[in-house]
């Protein structure tokens, strides 16, 4: 079975981000950026697929600017077979929308024709949570989000899915192929090994123009004005803990 | 990159995870991982983010019990191993990776930021045994010592320092004789890194080089291992100022027969050997000194930001703010001879020395300075074993005197910037 994953470059998850002069957006420019963390995951787990043998090949996919081949690098780095850069100078942060990843990847499955596609459960920029099963639907797909553990079945057909939900974890069965969300328990990624660094560069990349999938990429979602949230004022000490209940009761009335 | 999985995994509470932007990356890291003469590839930037993410991972955490139990961390070693960093220089056919002596200093730039004791032995394990095999040894010696020294299963050394012969390493007085079917090795070597695993049990293999011949640079290089009759564990030298979880041993030869096989490169041959890995292990020491004052600058910066006197942030004071400025540009400037080194350093080749010597010159006294301005800053924060920095001025000065010490570099660049000078001692 073949797997495809996508990859999303991301600011780094360390970065302490800065809302840009003009509230257009927060500053990109000269910040470290890497693999949306649940992307990370997703490599994982389709990684470990292969070596189980319960896959035969894993495609990375990415889209973004120039610099989402370096993403891709790293994907393969950490064991994918191959990569798909789709190129657009579109924001990735706001100004390409989920639903237009979700049409552009409907794409890449259509000329791929893998049997699962693996994403993370959201990107740490947008934090939309929507492109996986907005995938699924397009393509009409059954989907598994928030996966916690993923075992396809031993004649490939099904595959039994762990999720968690804020009620606890749930168990679900899905045909395949179908559309996995990656959750933080799912697995723990590895480090790339050198010797898989050096192999990544001899992997091929292939790079196509998001303009020639003939998808709009228009954005539904404009973004107004990003701001900082406001500092939060320093606390009080009081002396006694019947001021402590007064304040409580009658300025700050959440008892 | 990776790094951040694992940090959300130990923190997430919920299913339900609202990720959060955590620390600061501050400018020098987000620098350091971009294209530029510290990371000429995409390969070197690669390279560097998994190194630092393993560092961060699990170098840091075990810093400071083995170094106050002064005892090697094998476990961690062996994961140098799986990761691929034990090869970075070896050929492919070996298990190394085949990369340049940049990568070199990049894993030793990251690794001793996070802990120079460790750092100490990967060197001396990486640079000194394994590069050493696979620029000077046959084809069938490769294939004999490099895997199982690739993988992480093997602990290894270079022994060319003695009791009485350290900067005068030529005075050497360790010797071997050929007795027909293997030579005979007596002597004492000292010092030696990876000598030993602890202060009991010898390292998995050594290379040692031994007088063979009554000229000065008559020397050959050998192949020990704890197999060998008559080779033994002299002691495990312990109470060192810093390096401390890095195993130095004194090793002892007592007719100890060596197959005729374990010689390495030619009979008399060996002083070529030395210089060549001699060049490549001051430029590695100097990206250790670099990971060092890196760390500081980094420790520094954040400290004097955070601690408040007389009501203000002590960045504030003038005094402060020169230590942690000037750190950095000394920090930058070392950095950037280290790579501008590197970049030109052939791995097979000789002649290099003039700023292999002058970069370890210039680069360890950064380091034990701007580590001393970091303790400064930190007060009495600084004295104590949890902020780090003690341990890296502690660390700092083995590098003033290992691999080189000081004067033996001014010694060796005066041959190149004095011309004219009559051959030296
Ligand atoms: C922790 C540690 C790890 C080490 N690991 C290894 C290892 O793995 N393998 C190995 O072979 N060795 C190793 N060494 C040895 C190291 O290389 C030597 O300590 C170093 O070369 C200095 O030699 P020495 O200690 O004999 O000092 P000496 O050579 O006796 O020097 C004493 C002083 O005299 C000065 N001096 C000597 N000659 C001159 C001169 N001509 N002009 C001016 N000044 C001079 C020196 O600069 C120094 O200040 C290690 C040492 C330490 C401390
Ligand atoms: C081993 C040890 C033993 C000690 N024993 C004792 C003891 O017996 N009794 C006792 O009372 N104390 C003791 N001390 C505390 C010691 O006196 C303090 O550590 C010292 O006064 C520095 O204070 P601090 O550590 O809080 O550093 P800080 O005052 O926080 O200083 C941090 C840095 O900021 C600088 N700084 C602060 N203010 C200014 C300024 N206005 N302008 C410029 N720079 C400034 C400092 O010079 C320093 O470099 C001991 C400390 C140690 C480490």
């Amino acid at each position: 079975m073949r797997v495809l994953v996508g990859v999303k470059r991301v600011i780094d998850y360390a970065v302490r981000v800065r809302v840009a002069g003009d509230k257009s957006g927060v500053e990109l420019a000269n910040v470290k950026m890497s693999m949306n963390p649940f992307c990370e995951i997703a490599c994982e787990e389709a990684i470990q697929l292969k070596e189980k043998k319960v896959a035969s090949e894993v495609v990375a996919v990415s889209i973004g600017p120039k610099q989402a081949q370096e993403t891709l690098r790293s994907a393969l780095a950490m064991g994918c077979d191959r990569a798909i850069h789709v190129a657009t100078d579109l924001r990735l942060d706001q100004e390409l929308n989920p639903l237009a990843v979700a049409r552009l990847l409907a794409k890449v499955v259509a000329d791929e024709q893998p049997d699962l596609v693996i994403v993370g459960k959201q990107s740490i920029d947008g934090d939309n949570g929507t492109t996986g099963p907005m995938l699924a639907e397009l393509l009409g797909w059954s989907q598994a989000t928030f996966a916690a553990k993923f075992d396809v079945a031993g004649d490939g057909a099904t595959a039994e899915v762990e999720r968690e939900t804020d009620t606890g974890t749930e168990v679900v069965k899905v045909k395949l192929p179908t559309v996995l969300t990656a959750d933080l328990r799912l697995n723990t990624p590895r480090y790339p090994k050198l010797p898989n660094i050096m192999k990544a560069k001899k992997k091929p990349l292939e790079s196509k123009d998001a303009a020639d999938y003939g998808v709009d990429l228009a954005p539904s979602i404009v973004v107004e004005a990003v701001a900082s949230p406001e500092a939060r004022a320093a606390g009080i000490t009081v002396d006694s803990v019947d001021t402590l209940v007064d304040k409580l009761k009658n300025e700050a009335a959440v008892i | 990159m990776l790094v951040a999985t694992r940090a959300l995994a130990r923190r997430a509470p919920a299913s339900s995870l609202r990720v959060a932007h955590l620390s600061t990356a501050s400018a020098l890291e987000a620098e350091s991982e971009r294209f530029s003469i510290y990371n000429p590839t995409e390969e070197h930037v690669a390279l560097r983010q998994m190194v630092r993410s393993f560092a961060e991972q699990e170098v840091d955490p075990q810093r400071a019990e083995y170094n106050e139990k002064e005892q090697f961390n094998r476990a961690l070693f062996a994961r140098c191993g799986e990761l691929g960093l034990l090869g970075v220089t070896a050929d492919e056919s070996c298990g190394g990776s085949g990369m340049d002596a940049v990568a070199a200093c990049v894993v030793h730039e990251e690794l001793s930021a996070a802990d120079p004791a460790f750092a100490l032995s990967y060197l001396a394990h990486s640079m000194l045994y394994v590069n050493n095999v696979n620029l000077n040894a046959s084809e069938d010696q490769k294939r004999r010592w490099l895997p199982g020294a690739c993988d992480g299963s093997k602990v290894c050394a270079m022994a060319m320092s003695e009791p009485g012969a350290g900067t005068d390493v030529l005075g050497m007085r360790t010797a071997a004789v050929d007795a027909g079917d293997h030579y005979v090795l007596n002597g004492s070597k000292m010092w030696i890194t990876n000598g030993c695993v602890d202060s009991e049990t010898l390292g998995d293999g050594a290379l040692v080089y031994a007088r063979t011949g009554p000229g000065r640079a008559d020397v050959s290089l050998f192949h020990v291992g704890p197999e060998n009759p008559g080779f033994s564990l002299g002691q495990r030298i312990t109470g060192k100022l810093g390096m401390r979880a890095s195993p130095t041993a004194e090793l002892v030869f007592e007719d100890c027969v060596v197959p005729k096989e374990d010689l390495v490169s030619e009979w008399n041959g060996a002083a070529l050997c030395m210089m060549r890995n001699l060049e490549l292990e001051r430029v590695v020491l100097a990206a250790m000194a670099v990971g060092i004052a890196k760390r500081c600058v980094d420790r520094m910066g954040k400290y004097a930001a955070e601690r408040v006197a007389f009501g203000r942030p002590i960045a504030e004071f003038g005094q402060m703010q020169r230590h942690v400025a000037e750190g950095y540009a000394k920090l930058m400037a070392a950095r950037a001879y280290l790579y501008a080194t590197a970049v030109d350093l052939d791995l097979t080749s000789t002649g290099n020395r003039l700023d292999t010597d002058g970069v370890k010159l210039f680069a360890t006294t950064v380091a034990k300075e701007v580590a001393d301005a970091a303790i400064q800053v930190h007060g009495g924060y600084g004295y104590v074993a949890e902020y780090q920095v003690e341990q890296l001025w502690r660390d700092a000065k083995l590098l003033e005197i290992g691999g080189g010490t000081l004067e033996s570099h001014h010694k060796n660049m005066i041959r190149d910037l004095a011309e004219g000078l009559p051959p030296g001692v």
